[in-house]
Parts: C-alpha cells; sequence; structure tokens
C-alpha cells in the first residue's frame, strides 16, 4: 500500500498518483485529508483508497469500480454519479450523499445530510445513524436504508426505487407511501448488512413511490398543431391562441410543447451591415474562419473549421438516427457536436469528430467513463427556452431502450430536477466544476449552457468561476418539451442576451475571448452568425435550424413524440423513415452554406478573419433595436 | 481570534475570491464605542476623516482615538446617550461600516491574507468572530458590498450569511416604516438589522433567531454576533451548508470542514451538520 499525505501534497497531486496506482493494480492510504474536496475523484480501476480523517466534498465522485474507506466524515456529494464501487464513511456525511449513485454500494456510519440519494438510479446507500431532510428526493430507482430516523419529507417526489426505515419517519414527501415489506426483502437487507458487519436486528418500514404523480391524467393531444413557422401566429388573436384555448380546455394545465417563442421579438432582422458587401465567389479562400475553443484554463480547445456549433439536443428528444445525423453532418463540416442532456450514444460519439458532453441536473446517462471519452464537458444551469425549469420527456418517448441508457423506469413522463442538486449556488458550482476537471485529468474544456435571463449576474459568475467558454441561449431557444407560459414568457431575447453578456465581460475585465460566448436561440443562418459575432459573441450554435435541414416539417409534435419524419421521437416506426445518411447530407450542405455566408461578408466588408467582424460594422433597423444594442438607428424602411 | 478567522476564511476561499471581511469582538468599556469606517486613501480618506470629526464633534462626542488602517479610519469614541441617532449621523457622515463596545469589522477586496496583509488581523486577540469570502457581481467590487453586515444603527451586531431571503422587501418595508435605516440593499443587512430590533425588544437571542425562521422566506444559513453571545439558523430547505464542531475551548461554524479543520490541522473532527430549520446559540 503506498501512502500519499496531503499535508504536502495537493489534492490534484494526489488524485493523478491515485490514478497511476489505479492502473498499477496498488492500493493507497491518504493521510492529513483534513476534509479537502475532490479525493479520489474519477478513478476508474479496482483499487482500494482509504483516507486517515475526513474528505470533502464528491470524495469518490465519478468512480467507476474503485473502493474508498474514509475513518470520519465526509462533505456533499459522496460518492457522486459512482456506478460500481463501494464508499464506507466511518462518520458523518453532508447534504446529498450519495446523488445520482448508478449501482455503488455506500455505507454512512454516521448521520447523512439533507437531500440524500438525490436522483440516484441504482444500488445502495446505507446510513447507519439519523438521515436529514428529503432523503430520496427525486430518486430513479435502487434502494435507501436508513438504521436510525428520518427527517421530514421522505421520499419527496421520488419516482423509483425504495427506502427502508429502521427509526422513525418525521414525514413523507409528495407522492411517497409506505407499502408492506416482503421476507425476501428483509433478507436482501440482513445480507447486505452482514456483508458490511453492520450489526442490526430492529423493523424495517418501506417506502416507495404512490403513483399519482408520474404521468399527466390527460396527455398532450397528438394532432398536428399550429406550427411556430406560420404567418398565422402573428397577431393577437389568432390560429395558434385559439388552439392553445382549445386544447387546455381538454387538458386543463399549461401546455407543453416543443419549438421555442411564436411571437416576434426583436432580432438579428432588425440589424443589418452597415456597409455594402461585394460578393466574391473566392470568399471562403480569402478568409479565415477557424478557431479554437476552450483554452481559457490550458486544456486541450475544440478545434473548429468556423465559429459554428451544433446546439447541445438530447437522445430522447430527438431520436437516434436524429442524433447520428448531426454527429455525422458536424464532422463533415468539422465542427463539434453536444449530446445534450441524456446521455452519449456510443455511435454519435464515433460519428461526431468533436463531441461536447452535457451534465443535466438528473444525470440522466451521465458518467465518468463518458466524461472521459468525450471532447468537452458542459455543465447545464437552464436554456432559453425554459429557464429555471427542469427537463421534461413525455412517457411516449420514455421507451425501454431510452429508459436504460438514462437508468429510470420506462413510461413514465420524465421530469428532471430544476436545480443541480449538488450546485445551489454559485459557490457550489466552483466546487462543481473542479470535480469535472480532476475526473477528466484537467484535460478538456468546461463550458456552461445557460439561458438568458438575470445575463450581466450569471456571465460574471461563469467568469469568476473559471468556465472554459459559455453557450447562452436567448428567450428564442427551441426545446423538445416545456411549458409553453415559460418558452413564450420567461428569459430575454438573444439579441438582448449577447449585449449584456459582453458588457459583462467588460465589467469584470475579461479580455476579448477570454472567455468565449457561444449564443444561441434563432440563428437560422450564416448572416445571423455573422451578426452575432459583430456584437462579441465568440461562435454561434444552431439547434432548430439543423433540424430544419435535416428533415424536421414544423409540425408540433416533438413533445408527443409523434413526429411524422422521424426526428422528435422514440417510435421505431416513425424513425424507419429517417434516412439518416440522406439528412446528415443535408444539414452539411446547410453548414456548409452558413460558412460560405459568413466567409463572404467578413470578404465583403474588407476584413480576412471572421473576429476582425466588430460593432462598427452593425447598424440598427428598428428603434427597439437600437435601444437593446446601442447600435445606431438608421431607418431604411 | 484573528488567525484563526483567517485560517479558516482561506480555506473557503474558492467560494469567494473578491473580498474578505472580519467582525471581531475585543474586550471593551461600556461607556466607549469602537467605530470602524471605510475612507478609502489619500485625499479622500483625509476629505472622510475630516468630516467624521466633525460629525463627532457636533453629536457631543469625544474622540479619544483615531487611527488610519488600511483603507479604514478606526475610532474610540466616547458617547453618552441614545446609540440609534448617533450611529445614523455618523453614518450619514461616512461610509461606517461596524459601531459598538466591542465589535470592529474590517472587509475589503481581496483574500484573507490580502486583506490581514493591509488591516493586521492576525495579531487581533478577542473572543469571537465572524468571517466572510464574497464573489461578486455587482460592476466594481466595493469594500463597502462585502460582508459581515453590521446592523445599521445597533450597537455590536454583527452578521454573515449565505443565501437569499425572498421576502427582503416587505420586511424591509416593515422595518423602514418603523423608522429602522439600512446602508445596501443587501439581505444579510436586512437579517441583522431584524434580529437586532428584536433584541432591543427585549427578545433574546434564541427567541430572535427562531422568529427568523418563521419570518425570513427563502434560502439561508446565518450567523449572528452581539457582544456577548453568537447565533446561527439554518433555513428549513438546508440549501446552504454549515457544519460545527464544539470542543471544550471553542465552538467553530463554517461551510465546509475544510475550514474548521484548518484550525485543527491533521485530526479528524467529530463535526455535526445542523439540521434544517434550526437555532443555537453560545455565550462567552
Ligand atoms: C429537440 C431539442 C432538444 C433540446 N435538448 C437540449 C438539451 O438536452 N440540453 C440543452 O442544453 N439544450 C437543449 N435544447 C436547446 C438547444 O440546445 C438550443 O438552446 C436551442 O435549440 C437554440 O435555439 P435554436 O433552436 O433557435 O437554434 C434542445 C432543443 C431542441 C430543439
Amino acid at each position: 500500500m503506498v501512502t500519499l499525505d496531503l499535508a504536502s501534497m495537493s489534492v490534484r497531486d494526489a488524485n493523478r498518483r491515485l490514478r497511476e496506482l489505479g492502473e498499477a493494480g496498488e492500493d493507497a492510504e491518504i493521510l492529513n485529508p483534513d476534509a479537502r474536496h475532490h479525493i479520489g475523484v474519477g478513478l476508474v480501476h479496482p483499487i482500494t483508497v482509504r483516507v486517515r480523517g475526513s474528505a470533502g466534498y464528491f470524495c469518490a465522485g465519478l468512480t467507476d469500480g474503485a473502493r474508498f474507506e474514509i475513518d470520519s466524515n465526509v462533505g456533499w456529494g459522496v460518492g457522486d454519479n459512482i456506478y460500481n464501487g463501494t464508499v464506507v464513511v466511518g462518520g458523518n456525511a453532508g447534504a446529498v450523499a450519495g446523488v445520482a449513485i448508478r449501482g455503488a454500494e455506500i455505507v454512512i456510519k454516521g448521520n447523512m445530510g439533507s437531500r440524500a440519494g438525490q436522483v440516484m438510479k441504482a444500488g445502495t446507500l446505507l446510513c447507519c445513524g439519523n438521515a436529514s431532510f428529503m432523503a430520496g428526493t427525486m430518486m430513479y430507482g435502487g434502494r435507501i436504508v436508513i438504521l436510525g430516523r428520518s427527517g421530514e419529507k421522505l421520499g419527496e417526489d421520488m419516482t423509483g426505487g425504495e427506502i427502508y426505515v429502521a427509526g422513525g419517519i418525521d414525514s413523507l414527501g409528495t407522492d411517497a407511501m409506505e407499502i408492506d415489506i416482503s421476507s425476501d426483502e428483509v433478507a436482501s437487507l440482513q445480507d447486505f448488512l452482514d456483508r458490511h458487519k453492520i450489526p442490526f436486528n430492529g423493523h424495517f418500514r418501506k417506502v416507495v413511490n404512490a403513483g399519482t404523480k408520474l404521468r399527466y391524467t390527460t396527455p398532450e393531444p397528438t394532432l398536428r398543431n399550429q406550427s411556430c413557422t406560420q404567418a398565422s401566429v402573428g397577431g393577437f388573436w389568432n390560429e395558434k391562441t385559439k388552439e392553445d384555448i382549445e386544447v387546455k380546455a381538454v387538458t386543463g394545465r399549461y401546455r407543453v410543447r416543443g419549438y421555442g417563442t411564436a411571437r416576434a421579438v426583436p432580432h438579428f432582422n432588425d440589424i443589418a451591415f452597415r456597409k455594402e458587401i461585394a460578393p466574391d465567389a473566392d470568399a471562403l479562400s480569402k478568409v479565415n474562419l477557424a478557431m479554437t475553443l476552450g483554452d481559457r484554463s490550458g486544456a486541450k480547445p475544440l478545434s473548429l473549421s468556423m465559429p459554428v456549433l451544433i446546439a447541445p439536443m438530447s437522445y430522447g428528444a430527438l431520436s437516434r438516427s436524429t442524433k447520428l445525423a448531426l454527429g455525422i453532418a458536424s464532422r463533415l463540416s468539422g465542427i463539434a457536436e453536444n449530446t445534450g442532456e441524456g446521455g452519449m450514444i456510443p455511435e454519435e460519439r464515433a460519428e461526431a469528430g468533436q463531441l461536447i458532453f452535457q451534465c443535466l441536473s438528473g444525470r440522466l446517462g451521465w458518467n465518468v467513463r463518458d466524461m472521459q471519452k468525450a471532447d468537452a464537458i458542459e455543465i447545464y444551469i437552464s436554456q432559453g427556452a425554459k429557464p429555471g425549469l427542469g427537463g421534461q420527456l413525455m412517457a411516449s418517448k420514455v421507451t425501454p431502450e431510452l429508459a436504460a441508457i438514462r437508468g429510470i423506469p420506462p413510461g413514465i413522463d420524465l421530469r428532471s430536477p430544476s436545480r443541480h442538486p449538488d450546485v445551489l449556488g454559485a459557490d457550489d458550482l466552483v466546487i462543481k466544476i473542479e470535480e469535472f476537471r480532476e475526473a477528466t485529468g484537467y484535460a478538456k474544456p468546461i463550458s456552461v449552457k445557460l439561458g438568458a435571463g438575470r445575463v450581466k449576474d450569471d456571465i460574471k459568475i461563469a467568469f469568476k468561476d473559471g468556465f472554459d467558454f459559455v453557450e447562452l441561449d436567448g428567450l428564442q431557444g427551441s426545446t423538445g418539451a416545456a411549458s409553453a407560459e415559460v418558452i413564450e414568457h420567461v428569459g430575454i431575447p438573444t439579441l438582448a442576451a449577447i449585449v449584456e453578456a459582453i458588457e459583462a465581460l467588460d465589467e469584470v475585465g475579461a479580455k476579448k475571448n477570454e472567455m468565449p460566448i457561444v449564443l444561441m436561440g434563432g440563428i437560422k443562418d450564416g448572416v445571423d452568425a455573422a451578426k452575432a459575432i459583430a456584437l462579441g459573441a465568440g461562435a454561434v450554435a444552431v439547434g432548430t435550424a439543423a433540424l430544419i435541414a435535416g428533415g424536421c416539417i414544423s409540425c408540433m409534435r416533438c413533445q408527443a413524440g409523434y413526429c411524422v419524419t422521424g426526428i422528435a421521437t422514440q417510435n421505431p416506426q416513425h424513425e424507419k423513415r429517417y434516412r439518416t445518411d440522406v439528412e446528415a447530407g443535408n444539414i452539411h450542405r446547410f453548414l456548409e452554406s452558413m460558412r460560405w455566408q459568413m466567409a463572404a461578408i467578413v470578404h465583403g466588408l474588407g476584413k480576412t478573419d471572421v473576429r476582425q467582424l466588430c460593432r462598427d460594422d452593425l447598424v440598427a433597423l428598428t428603434p427597439e433595436a437600437a435601444a437593446i444594442t446601442g447600435l445606431p438607428f438608421e431607418d431604411r424602411s | 481570534m484573528g488567525r484563526d478567522l483567517i485560517a479558516m476564511l482561506d480555506g473557503c476561499q474558492h467560494r469567494g475570491p473578491d473580498s474578505t471581511g472580519f467582525a471581531l469582538y475585543a474586550d471593551g468599556a461600556d461607556d466607549l464605542y469602537r467605530l470602524r469606517f471605510y475612507v478609502g486613501e489619500g485625499a479622500e480618506a483625509a476629505v472622510s476623516i475630516a468630516r467624521i470629526k466633525e460629525i463627532l464633534a457636533d453629536k457631543g462626542a469625544e474622540l479619544l482615538a483615531g487611527e488610519q488602517v488600511g483603507g479604514s479610519f478606526a475610532a474610540s469614541v466616547r458617547h453618552a446617550g441614545d446609540v440609534r441617532p448617533f450611529a445614523y449621523a455618523m453614518e450619514h457622515a461616512a461610509k461606517l461600516f461596524s459601531l459598538g463596545h466591542r465589535l470592529e469589522i474590517v472587509k475589503d477586496e481581496g483574500t484573507a491574507h490580502e486583506v490581514d496583509a493591509r488591516y493586521h488581523l492576525s495579531a487581533i486577540q478577542g473572543t469571537h468572530g465572524l468571517g466572510h469570502v464574497r464573489l461578486a457581481t455587482e460592476s466594481a467590487v466595493r469594500p463597502e458590498a462585502a460582508h459581515p453586515f453590521w446592523a445599521t444603527g445597533f450597537s455590536d451586531i454583527a452578521i454573515v450569511h449565505n443565501g437569499q431571503i425572498t421576502n427582503y422587501w416587505k420586511w424591509r418595508r416593515r422595518l423602514e416604516k418603523l423608522g429602522f435605516e439600512f446602508r445596501t440593499d443587501n439581505d444579510s443587512e436586512l437579517i441583522a438589522v431584524y434580529l437586532a430590533k428584536k433584541l432591543s425588544d427585549g427578545a433574546s437571542l434564541k427567541q430572535a433567531l427562531t422568529d427568523s425562521i418563521e419570518d425570513m422566506d427563502g434560502t439561508f444559513s446565518f450567523l449572528v454576533s452581539t457582544g456577548n453571545e453568537i447565533g446561527y439558523a439554518k433555513d428549513r430547505l438546508a440549501a446552504k451548508p454549515m457544519v460545527m464542531v464544539e470542543t471544550d475551548q471553542l465552538v467553530a461554524i463554517a461551510s465546509e470542514e475544510v475550514s474548521l479543520n484548518r484550525l485543527f490541522p491533521g485530526q479528524a473532527l467529530s463535526t455535526r451538520e445542523p439540521l434544517p430549520g434550526t437555532i443555537g446559540t453560545w455565550s462567552r
């Protein structure tokens, strides 16, 4: 056994040694841990790590196959996301112990803090003492065993799994209920306790999901609805408003739909280039569009042939074939793709030249192995279509295959939490980012996805928290499913978002492109992209435009999973209609048109590099756009 | 005391690199007040200090000693009579960080060690204290926006708070109607004044903290101190971290155990996390 002393060694160095020891098959002992964070994060080998004292946040987090024994206490998020492995804590654990585990065995000899086992999917979390408030909140599977007392709201909004409590229960959470325990279960629990040498001779009470909130009582209608792309959605009373009222008269609740806002807000159409642009068929060969993204902290950056990315869109909202088509197109165009929520599918990884792996609050499909396969890691805080809401995936799309990769029960109207279990403020976020960096050896850029709301504060926090780049999504941004109220009425337009973001970066003294902003939300072509970059964006991302290029007919049935073209569906009959190679070619050609447009504009303005575009190149065509952007108003009507 | 707080704050500086602040309690006398102003540097400081002296004289307070330390002016003052009108008058005259028989608040841009280098805090002996590290989102990092906050107008009461009070304006309006003043729009200052009012009405610190859990909406973990007591309250949602260790010699409370461990390097501590919706107090 090798001894590592944290009195004379940083956690980062110790973790690097642990990885080497893991590979070599040697165990380790950590001295003087003094409650430092991230001890052992990212280990993927069968190694035993003994921590002689207390560990801080995310001890053993994002590991697979290791065993940890901690003599004393641990901070928040012990065992975060472990697939396989064991953690034994001799003392107490802080909040969100066993967050998002997918198979781990976690044993806490003392008490555990609030929200233990949040969004866990499989495995066992045992607490020999008392559990604080909201244990098992939003858990999807696995079991929590509490030998002492449970605090209030046990199993709040759990969707799957079991909770066993031997002491009292202060109160049950929403949609949790107590049921009888079978003798098989008692035997299995006893077996677990015996294996971990925990003496016990009490009785268990069992708590499970009560099933009252797993599905909406009346599903969204699957009719072909009024499309956001139709002219008729303009005006005050229109066909869309009428349809909304009719549907609500059936379901009696908010509408859940895909796509972005249906109403007009000030946008890139309302600004223009000041000078005449002389077309040149050879523009592409005369200007530089290529860039790197994400090297602020010394990680290996993404290398983009032009300042365009595919927006994060989940496997789940989209079909597997569509994710592949996006991956192929991104590779053909030399840009980057993004997994979105719901995990990384191997074929997508193989097809996309560069792939960003997104971490959302539900940790659905999130895991260390795929992190290590990704080219960049992104933490999702919110998106333009639904700032403040968690993800939604309607039951019709939660097929057994999809449920398996996400680690959830099939056939439920899936909701993920509206915030990360372990990030409740900018200060927690710093610690989370560091966990990601430890798990990926500081080699990969870490970005953040933000919906545009309080952009100034958010961008300053992102800058101070050390992100390599930001994906910023305006009010217009699309979604696979969200409540229409939020899609239409929460957030600020993309145009306002980029202006505020750049102001914020100026205020904190960021150098140009030190932390690039990838802007999205209604970017429909290379002209919008060039305008966004002139306003200060480092790059743009396209969601809807790429989907339309790849066959989306805007039938407005994304949320119901009834997409007839096989894009926003998990129905094999529908997906069969989707021709991946053909659509990949279409998306690729569309991306190439963006490239050509950007090149033509850059060259036409007498510049040689896309980064030379600037605000002076632009004018505002409406008073509103002028007010938002501060660009000179030029009435060209 | 100073050295311990610096070590604890250094341990959690990752949570807030922009500014660091200290509320320190040393021995005091009942007829003397310590006042800490932020005056800045150079000519600006001279103007502020002149103004402070003028208003002190105007209010019949005798300046016994005055010293410029870093960007602050530390004054020792004899004043008899009602403290609130006096405190408000001084507060209007300059940026008053704290007033009390025993309390002094020192806060500025930079890390715990940087602030220590400017204000010489490690040498300070005391009975108890609070500390805070802050990540700022305002345009310029200003010392007066840093924490801890003094309960404006009240002697010896200070607070540090992590979280967000969502019924801030409701309570602010209520307290303003009763004649209380606020220096900032910061919710930490609100909690301090809210508690100070309860204490001045005769409530015990225990009672005031218990009431605050009912009255304050939102997420919070806060620590409050008076000349003789220290206490915490934690909201019902348990959204913000707090962990403590108690020995025969001391009680230490922090966001993270890593800060507590700075006081006991190499030792495993027997710590505990306060339960949601609970309070605790200690007196000297
Ligand atoms: C079908 C679909 C699924 C999406 N899934 C995610 C997701 O998993 N994570 C995310 O950050 N954004 C997601 N988004 C939002 C996009 O990343 C992006 O913010 C938005 O679509 C940009 O606006 P645009 O569509 O007008 O280009 C999704 C959007 C769509 C249309």
